[in-house]
């Protein structure tokens, strides 16, 4: 999201301000928020400004904010050092500050508290719409491979045979059909 | 889309409004990404050059006519005119190595490469034709899908580097002059009523944070639960709806306060045929109401066109190209006022 007042750079801070009575929250980015903090101090109207509104003032990292919000509902705290993805390695409070994830595997790796922030950017949990055939066959392939893994891991050996037949079963077809391009 | 106005002397000189002439243009992006590839503002340059050859692969086995070129490749002005033209974004300029834009002249499409996101494939039309915006980003989207293998998932749809594009990866943009609303002081209430309905409405054209030139971008803020096609249909009644206000409040502006209107016509005509020094934010204000008073038809030897053309014409990236030079800023706010000078010369105020 880009910043709702330069709408150069990218948003990075929540600004909450009184506008007409009513408390609005505004993205952007860290120039415009001192910019802000600035004007507000100095009571100079800004472009965003409405007259008699008065500043909050208050800031927090977009993302952060919204993640944090999820650390709170879920009840437990993790620690921000950590290496969450094991894909591409990034720690949490990385992402938390650029507000941008690593690879496609943090969507899962992050996901306790992913889930509830994209629940609260979204409002919705579930996407509905297109979907790429190639993808949704790769993404089921990979969770049959999940599955195997961990049904050898924990001995289940018939479910394993049944697991493996239906891979295959899936790579004959994906061959009948060309595969997939890599 | 045409309205008429029912309206009295003066402004019986005033011709019915297109809609056309409140909505520009309106644009549909797709952001999609590779499985199994670094985002790109995390991954390395090398990863980031995989990431290149794999789209321009696929964009050649497709033979979309479009050529994916290294951003580096390009001149600088040329940059700059493709951004002044909304084909290609800043963001996409200032990143690292990697980074292209696929496109060709006059094409209605166009594919950004390791911006954000490893594509942002844009669908363009003019006026409020969102429809065929999304169709054309669509159909290339699904070409290329027979050659990339996306990042997706059935929960959360297309996964994307920022999780405010997650799902459908789709935005929806109309790009709307309301000038009109603007002189009646009545924007702001529009801009916070979009805001409400969770559409997000940004300047544009204008390098200082206000919608330099009354040229707003509206856009869809939720990607996620709600198809394309619904998002599409959405922004586009929306903005529709937006368009019927701004063509209400130049009917008011005609009815209610004929000389604010000719004045503020007269004013900007009078700057532009005579400045000697214009900045391009400046230039865009001025030029913003000579658009308003062509759509009205209130000039003579002028059309709505004419004035979008000198607004793409009048910006730096443009005007160097066109001047074959590279131009420091004050040479350029020179030039600029010399060209719109020269090229509304001839252009009188009918009232």
């Amino acid at each position: 999201m880009k910043c709702e007042m330069c709408h150069k750079a990218d948003a990075a801070t929540v600004i909450r301000k009184v506008v007409a009575d009513e408390m609005q929250e505004f993205f952007v980015c860290q120039d415009c928020a001192h910019n802000e903090e600035r004007r507000e101090t100095s009571h100079v109207s800004t472009p965003t400004s409405l007259p008699g509104e008065t500043d909050g003032g208050t800031r927090v990292p977009l993302m952060g904010m919204i993640l944090d919000a999820a650390f709170e509902i879920a009840g437990r705290s993790l620690s921000l050092k950590e290496p969450a993805c094991p894909v591409c390695g990034i720690l949490r409070d990385e992402y938390r500050k650029r507000s941008r994830l690593g690879c496609p595997a943090c969507y899962e790796a992050f996901s306790k508290e992913l889930d509830a922030a994209i629940a609260d950017l979204h409002r919705a949990t579930q996407h509905t719409g297109k979907t790429p055939e190639k993808a949704r066959a790769a993404w089921h392939r990979q969770q049959l491979v999940n599955a195997l893994e961990d049904a050898v891991r924990g001995q289940r050996y018939e479910e394993a045979i049944a697991l493996r037949d239906e891979l295959g079963k899936l790579n004959g077809s994906e061959a009948a059909t060309g595969g997939f391009p890599q | 889309m045409r309205m008429t106005p029912d309206v009295d002397a003066p402004s019986k000189r005033a011709r019915s409004v297109r809609a056309d002439d409140i909505a520009i243009s309106c644009r549909v992006r797709l952001a999609r990404n590779l499985e199994n590839e670094r985002f790109p503002d995390w991954a390395t340059e090398r990863d980031r050059e995989r990431v290149f050859v794999k789209v321009r692969s696929a964009l050649e086995a497709e033979k979309t006519g479009l050529t994916l070129k290294p951003v580096d490749s390009f001149a600088e002005q040329h940059l700059n005119m493709l951004r002044e033209s909304h084909v290609i974004s800043k963001d996409l300029l200032e990143r690292a190595a990697g980074g292209g834009i696929a496109y060709a002249e006059s094409s209605p499409v166009c594919v950004m490469v390791n911006e954000e996101d490893h594509l942002r494939i844009q669908g363009f039309a003019d006026g409020l034709d969102m429809r065929s915006a999304w169709r054309r980003a669509d159909a290339l989207d699904t070409l290329l899908e027979r050659h990339l293998h996306y990042a997706w998932s059935p929960r959360l749809g297309y996964l994307t580097a920022c999780p405010s594009n997650v799902g459908t990866g789709l935005r929806a943009g109309t790009m709307l002059h309301l000038l009109g609303l603007r002189l009646l002081g009545e924007i702001e209430a529009v801009v916070r009523g979009l805001e409400r309905m969770r559409l997000l409405v940004r300047g544009i054209g204008g390098e200082g944070s206000e919608a330099a030139g009354q040229i707003y971008q509206i856009s869809n803020m939720d990607t996620l639960g709600i198809d394309e096609e619904a998002i599409v249909l959405r922004v586009m009644r929306i903005s529709e709806e937006v368009v019927r206000q701004e063509y209400n409040a130049r009917v008011r502006l005609i009815q209610e306060s004929p000389l604010v209107l000719v004045d503020c016509l007269a004013r900007s005509l009078c700057v532009l045929q005579n400045a000697r020094l214009l900045s391009t934010v400046e230039a865009l204000e001025f030029l913003s109401a000579m658009r308003l008073g062509a759509s009205l038809g209130l000039f003579t030897r002028l059309k709505v066109q004419e004035v979008d053309k000198l607004i793409l014409l009048m910006q730096p990236g443009h005007m160097q190209i066109r001047m074959d030079t590279a131009l420091m800023s004050d040479e350029r706010d020179e030039m600029r006022a010399g060209f719109l000078s020269r090229k509304l010369a001839n252009v009188k105020l009918k009232c």
